[in-house]
């Protein structure tokens, strides 16, 4: 069975002819090219699939494309503007919060996520809303770290 | 102590130099790559544990519409393995299956769903044999063998003896042994395994794109396994997603792909699942120990003397040595007069173990710390005191032939003593707070090769050209460590440039010099020499050029990165740029290589398997962590780590930070959570829920203090950072707990249900010495 | 590259449509948030033919207070309703939701999802390899309990965080189906079969769950033993509402999650009313919760301490509630 979808993705319009059980990873993987969102499980365990659906976090791992037809989706690649950096891609990247890299897509969308309800979360509000993101590399010290860099980024800007 | 910050070349902070490309979603990694027209790869693995394969009938699949190739075991009749005189190992299964999971065939087809029906439609018939799946199950008498020529199903058992033993004992204060048991755990890197090859028929030409640690392995073991010249070969690996030792070895993956597309004449895709990558494993194997320790009264090491059995899995790998390392490395962390070691590396009917970050060091040094921790208690001594009497005197050769030539743990242990309070809070702390130290240390590159070519242990080149920009060639895999940054430091800091000028390309076998790959911590040691040597050439090269520029000799020429100019002259030079056309004249393009040998003498003792375990440079940590047990569920919070690594110089302070804390909290999910589990054979935990490792919720902060030992060797004096803390967090955490609520626990990992089944032990000991009193 | 999936996915806009759907279409399943169901989809865990969404229907998506109840329609994200005010007199409820999975998960997932999420075990939640080279289990296409051998009894557990809150609190739910559309306890829909815990019939739909504005009255909480603080199921999960006299207790509930195949509710017990002191009346609440509950190796702890968690969750909440602070929960 396959449906025609509507949806934005990184500002774009997409209609796409796609199966009703592709997943959104698949589809902005395999469909639009999107890799930076990865998949590092079997369904729902790691967060490294993690995307914006109407500006909250979602694992695409586990999300039917279908499900999502008429909202807006943003990936990592939409979060840089004019090719600057984000306050928090920046920060993942001077402070260190990305080593393998395989966990970052996920963990920066993540955590945009969570800046955006709450501009100023606290250390704990960040582990918590950061959780079910697993990184192998880091011990997650740095990524708190870079977190917390962007939030002051943010707050001097 | 304060050292002036630097902004550029070795010793500044140094964000990783393809870190933008990771925060941007940019960088490729080898399910990324473009993948139109690719046939899609998937593997027929073995439902059972053990079995001798009668018939693989694959006549049904391969008449399935959209098959393009089926291969067997009969397509990959040579076996492999990373040690030479160990392989026994087959891409697919031969007259056996040993293990559940063990590939049996696979299959190319137009799509995943076609692949997976073709999969589906293999018929196998096969005469089931007894599964073994501990290392006493293995050893039984009647057990049958796994391997034909390996009775007993051991892979390999070593007795080592160096100094006196028993006479150590003899005059030993206090001696005590005891058992340790260590679950199996495994890497569980991000990124899911995967591989594309692309086979030209016309050509006869592979290239390869994998997951690697080790492309140079990958590219000898796709030659000998597909008996093709390796110059018809060519592999590339892409960003990788982590790594920790599990793709050093060649995976079966990896050469299934590219039979599999030799097969189908064209290009195939295998990406494959987390439970697959799971089932590859090459993990940490589950260790029993028996360790017995003695020492004088005044905490003095007198002798050690440790059992070990290692289940390895079903197939050799890296297990002789693993099993080596393991003894090896009982030596050159503390003074110790005697050693002996007997190990035993045995088979099992479970996916093979292999190297894993502190590769054979782990499981042992948690015994032996956890029981130095518990003497020093009972001798009434402080146990990070006791670690200060056993100091070794550097530089040193150890009994069993290893080389200590630089030793920051006094200082480490200096420094934890002080941040973490240790003199005024450990033994002192309310009732369920508790602080516990444990120590380690590992090698910086095995000083001796697993494959023995007579090449040095790395070539770097420098290209340079026209544009003036220098392009770094290394065969160093870059799997998120840093290496490519660090590579990238060493040129800058020698020839004085800014990074605009540098750009690194790594692991391309087409462009790049072969290197051992990155595994046992050797790529900072060894390539970070290479490239000093290389670099250093290149600027001896420019300072020529320059002086005959300026009309003088090259002795009178000092280097200052964008100008060259006579030492002491008021002139202002002249510019890079003007010292690259110079120097390019009559020559063109230069290309300047950098190497770097160990020297015989650190390839360690003369006794079988003595060089497993020596290095040029050893490192070294100290740990102290805090934990809060709640003694009615179990449950143990590690509040805080304070580590300090000896690493002899850091390159990139940032990036051994980063290192030193992704190893410590690896170190606490095994001690912690991590246990793979089988249940006849299948994993349990072939999942990121059940294979539990610890989220942001669950982890410390983790202070690290960087020791600067200056390793007389190394480059700049640098030394390994990212592996040597690891196994210190096992024997902290144990003592933790004591300090805490005064329970001993020897099995790893630490799990609340063990924490309650000792306090029960605890009360019920207690009360028998009340209705005995 | 996920493969094994293929079904037809409708997202009808009422709950007319959802229910004429599920009642039609052969093998159509509700679909919700699908954070439980698609992992297993994934693992061939089932082949439903038809997904029925009900992410499109507003009705189920909102939380209204309707006469002397809190509606919370049963399509709700857990992650919204973690924000919703209107949950603020039932910290029970708050405090399971926010201990499901993680974050991410959170934000898919919904409250009727929770409640009728499938049962878990160790030896169910595997690939189809897997499954196929362990012969299958008793809970699906095979015949033993490789937890039990030999026993005819599935006890693949039920892993949900909200019902044992929802339990203590006294919810009920709303069940519709082609031509019926009732009201019923919660306690009512499930029953202790790892095979098939849910008591709802095919075409029949969780609409909505409402709470009796009194049961704000109760002092109430959730605690979760797990291995990690985020991500994981509950090992054991134990919910408990109370109300205090000035003897001591007056009423209390108590529900218990992750040890059976279904959630437990307990609430005549003998003891009570009880002075919040008396340790013989708690350790024989105890030993009444312990009699029924009954965790087995369907995860990676062993049932033993499973076991000994519900007892010291149980208490720890009582206590917390009990104490003169406890008014807001624990």
């Amino acid at each position: 069975m396959a449906s025609i979808i509507n949806l934005k993705v990184n500002g774009k319009t997409q209609e796409h002819l796609i199966p009703d059980a592709m997943l959104l990873v698949d589809f902005l993987r395999d469909r639009l090219g999107l890799t930076g969102t990865k998949q590092g499980c079997d369904g729902g365990e790691c967060g490294a699939c993690t995307v914006l659906v109407d500006g909250r976090q979602r694992l695409s791992c586990v999300t039917l494309a279908k499900s999502v037809a008429g909202k807006t989706v943003e990936t990592i690649e939409s979060i840089e503007t004019k090719g600057r950096l984000s306050r928090l891609q920046a920060a993942f990247h001077e402070k260190l919060g990305t080593q393998c890299g395989f966990c970052t897509p996920g963990m920066i969308m993540a955590a945009e996520s969570l800046l955006r309800k709450n501009p100023a979360p606290e250390r704990d509000e960040i582990k918590e809303a950061l959780s079910g993101n697993l990184c192998r590399c880091t011990g997650y010290v740095k990524i708190i770290e870079s977190v917390e860099a962007a939030i002051l980024t943010g707050e001097q800007a | 102590m304060n050292k002036p910050l630097k902004t550029n070349g070795v010793g500044a902070r140094t964000p990783l130099i393809d870190g933008v490309e990771k925060v941007r979603g940019a960088a490729k990694y080898t399910a990324d790559l473009a993948i139109d027209g690719a046939y899609v790869g998937r593997i027929l693995r073995s439902p059972y544990s053990h079995a001798e394969i009668i018939n693989v009938d694959t006549s049904r699949a391969e008449a399935l519409e959209g098959v393009i190739a089926v291969v067997t075991g009969k397509d990959s009749p040579i076996p492999y393995g990373i040690v030479p005189i160990a392989q026994n190992e087959y891409p697919m299964a031969q007259e056996k299956v040993r293990y559940r999971g063990e590939p049996i065939a696979a299959v190319a087809a137009v799509d995943a769903a076609t692949a997976e029906a073709a999969l589906e439609l293999i018929e196998l018939t096969v005469r089931e044999l007894p599964g073994y799946y501990t290392a006493r199950e293995s050893r039984a008498p009647d057990a049958v063998q796994i391997h034909e020529n390996k009775p007993g199903n051991l892979e390999r058992d070593v007795h080592n003896s160096f100094g006196d033993v028993e006479d150590g004992f003899r005059q030993s204060d206090l001696v005590v042994e005891d058992e340790f048991h260590c679950e199996e755990v495994t890497h569980a890197h991000m990124e899911p395994h995967a591989a594309i090859a692309e086979y030209h028929p016309e050509r006869d030409h592979l290239t390869f794109h994998s997951v690697t640690q080790v492309p140079y392995y990958v590219h000898l073991m796709l030659a000998q396994c597909m008996q093709m010249p390796q110059s018809r070969i060519r592999v590339i690996k892409p960003f990788v997603g982590g790594g920790f030792g599990a793709r050093t070895e060649t995976l079966n993956f990896e050469l299934i792909c590219g039979i599999l597309a030799r097969a189908a004449r064209g290009r195939v895709r295998m990406v494959l699942t987390r439970e697959e990558t799971f089932l590859t494993h090459r993990g940490r194997p589950a260790a029993d120990v028996r360790l017995k320790l003695g020492l004088s009264k005044t905490g003095k090491i007198m002798a050690v003397k440790a059992e070990m059995d290692q289940y390895g899995g079903a197939y050799g790998g890296y297990g002789i040595v693993t099993i080596l390392y393991a003894g090896a490395l009982l030596n050159a962390l503390y003074d110790i007069p005697a050693v002996h070691y007997d190990g035993y590396r045995v088979y099992t009917n479970t996916p093979p173990c292999g190297a894993m970050r502190g590769h054979g060091t782990v499981d042992i040094r948690h015994a032996f710390d956890t029981i130095l921790n518990r003497m020093a208690r009972e001798l009434g001594l402080d146990p990070l005191e006791v670690r200060r009497i056993n100091l070794m005197q550097t530089p040193t050769e150890t009994p069993n032939g290893l080389m200590v030539t630089s030793y920051g743990l006094p200082e480490a242990l200096d420094w934890v003593e002080k941040a973490s309070g240790w003199k005024e809070r450990y033994g002192k702390l309310p009732k369920g707070r508790g602080l516990g130290i444990g120590c380690s240390h590992f090698v910086s590159g095995a000083a001796k090769p697993v494959q023995w070519t007579g090449q040095p242990d790395a070539v770097v080149n420098l290209k340079l050209d026209f544009d003036g920009g220098i392009t770094i060639l290394t065969g160093a895999a870059e799997i998120g460590q840093g290496s490519s940054t660090i590579v990238a430091q060493v040129v800058a800091e020698v020839l004085g440039l800014d990074y605009s000028r540098l750009r690194v390309i790594a692991s391309d076998s087409a462009i790049t010099p072969r290197d051992m790959g990155s595994y046992s911590s050797r790529v900072t040691y060894m390539v970070g020499n290479a490239t000093l040597h290389a670099a250093e050439k290149l600027k001896a090269r420019l300072i020529r050029a320059a002086a005959t520029a300026l009309e003088t000799e090259p002795e009178n020429i000092e280097c200052c990165g964008e100008t060259y100019r006579v030492i002491d002259s008021q002139d202002k030079g002249i510019p890079f740029d003007k010292v690259v056309q110079t120097a390019l004249i009559d020559h063109g393009a230069i290309t300047e290589r950098g190497t770097f040998t160990v020297p015989k003498e650190f390839q360690g003792g003369k006794h079988r398997g003595g060089a497993v375990g020596s290095t040029m440079g050893f490192s070294y940590a100290a740990q102290v962590v805090e934990v809060v047990v709640d003694e009615d569920t179990g449950e143990i919070t590690v509040e805080k780590v304070w580590v300090a690594h000896d690493c002899g110089y850091a390159l990139n302070p940032l990036s051994v930070e980063g290192q030193v804390q992704g190893a410590i909290w690896m170190g606490m999910g095994q001690a912690m959570m991590e246990a793979t589990r089988f249940h006849k054979g299948l994993p349990l935990h072939a999942n990121f829920i059940d294979y539990s490792f610890p989220t942001m919720m669950d982890s410390p902060d983790i202070e690290v203090f960087i020791v600067e030992s200056m390793d007389p060797n190394g480059p700049f004096g640098a030394k390994e950072a990212s592996e040597g803390g690891l196994a210190g967090f096992l024997p902290a955490l144990a003592e933790a707990v004591s300090d805490a609520i005064g329970v001993e626990i020897n099995d790893m990992p630490i799990t609340p249900d063990k924490v309650l089944d000792a306090l029960t032990r605890k009360r019920r000991q207690a009360q028998r010495k009340r209705v005995s009193a | 590259m996920n493969t094994g999936m293929n079904f037809e996915l409708n997202a009808p806009a009422s709950i007319a449509e959802v229910v004429e759907q599920l009642a039609n279409k052969t093998g159509a399943r509700v679909f919700s948030g699908g954070t439980d169901l698609v992992p297993n989809l994934r693992r061939r865990i089932g082949t439903p033919p038809v997904l029925v969404s009900t992410d499109g229907v507003a009705e189920m998506k909102s939380v209204d207070l309707q006469g002397d109840h809190l509606v919370i329609g049963a399509a709700m994200p857990l992650a919204q309703l973690l924000e919703s005010d209107k949950l603020a007199g039932f910290p029970a409820l708050l405090q399971a939701i926010a201990e499901v999975a993680g974050p991410g998960l959170r934000e898919a997932a919904t409250i009727g999802g929770n409640l009728c999420q499938d049962t878990r075990c160790l030896f169910y939640n595997q690939s189809h390899w897997w499954r196929k080279s362990n012969g299958f289990c008793l809970k699906l296409d095979g015949d033993t309990c490789h937890v039990a051998p030999n026993g005819e009894h599935c006890f693949a557990a039920y892993c949900g965080d909200v019902a044992p809150a929802l339990l203590v609190l006294g919810a009920e739910v709303r069940i519709a189906a082609q031509g019926k559309d009732r009201w019923v306890s919660l306690n009512s829909i499930y029953e202790d079969d790892g095979r098939s815990h849910l008591l709802l019939k095919p075409g029949e739909l969780l609409v909505s769950i409402r709470i009796p504005l009194k049961a704000a009255q109760w002092r109430s909480g959730y605690l979760k033993s797990r291995l990690r603080k985020s991500v994981d199921f509950p090992l054991a999960g134990v919910a408990v509402a109370l109300r205090l006299d000035n003897r001591g207790i007056s009423h209390l509930r108590i529900a218990v999650t992750g040890t059976n195949s279904r959630p437990l509710l307990f609430e005549d017990f003998s003891v009570v009313p009880l002075s919040i002191t008396d340790d013989l009346a708690l350790s024989a609440i105890d030993r009444e919760i312990g009699q029924s509950i009954k965790p087995m190796r369907t995860t990676n702890l062993p049932g033993l301490y499973r076991r000994k968690m519900v007892a010291v969750l149980g208490r720890r909440l009582i206590e917390g509630l009990t104490a003169p602070t406890g008014k807001n929960g624990v």
